[in-house]
């Protein structure tokens, strides 16, 4: 079940990423706490964003 | 559109079920042909799509994500968000604009309101019960 609701705290979550000039890291939506975030989905790689 | 986020304190990730792997190759091979410098920002990598099932925007059937896009404050809290399949791309303008709004409004200790179509520098709404049957008087869209 979903738990992301407009107007609730957002559910954290850690990631395998890719950062350029940085490689390969693990994000956590907690280390933006104190920030103003945009979280963006999308369908793929090597498709329009 | 990166760069005006920026300037409003905003940071940004993407998501999608890709590998990091993918997408560093994308990024090298053709997003640093459409962005100068390549992509700035954290590329997320949700295989299996546990991410995009938190946030009700995975779908089982292409084992790929929505086009999700959620505004989250300093507190934690979402505050937007807007989902489109995968056809139609989003309106960057529409982002900044309801980013802006959110920002002044936090500001105002959640005191301000703006109302519909609101552009940065437009009045805001002081939402007061002396204000009922008066909005009127300060917004004519």
């Amino acid at each position: 079940m979903p738990e992301a609701r407009v107007g609730k705290e957002a559910p954290d979550f850690k990631s395998a990423a890719y950062i350029r000039g940085k490689g390969f890291k693990e994000v956590k939506l907690s280390d933006y706490r104190g920030k103003w975030l945009v979280l963006c989905f999308y369908p793929g790689d090597f498709t329009f964003v | 559109m990166y760069p005006e986020l920026k300037k409003l304190g905003v940071d940004v990730l993407s998501v999608s079920t890709d590998s990091k792997f993918s997408h560093k190759i994308w990024d090298e091979t053709e997003l640093e042909k459409m962005v100068e410098g390549g992509i700035p920002f954290p590329m997320l990598s949700d295989q299996g799509g546990q991410i995009g099932t938190l946030y009700g925007v995975y779908d089982e059937d292409s084992g790929t994500e929505l086009r999700g896009r959620f505004i989250m404050d300093p507190d934690g809290v979402i505050q937007a968000t807007e989902v489109l399949t995968p056809p139609v791309g989003r309106n960057t303008d529409e982002l900044l604009r309801q980013v802006q709004a959110f920002q002044l409004v936090r500001e105002s200790g959640w005191k301000e309101a703006t109302p519909s179509g609101w552009t940065p520098g437009e009045p805001t709404l002081k939402p007061s019960p002396s204000m009922v049957g008066k909005v009127w008087e300060v917004w004519k869209p």
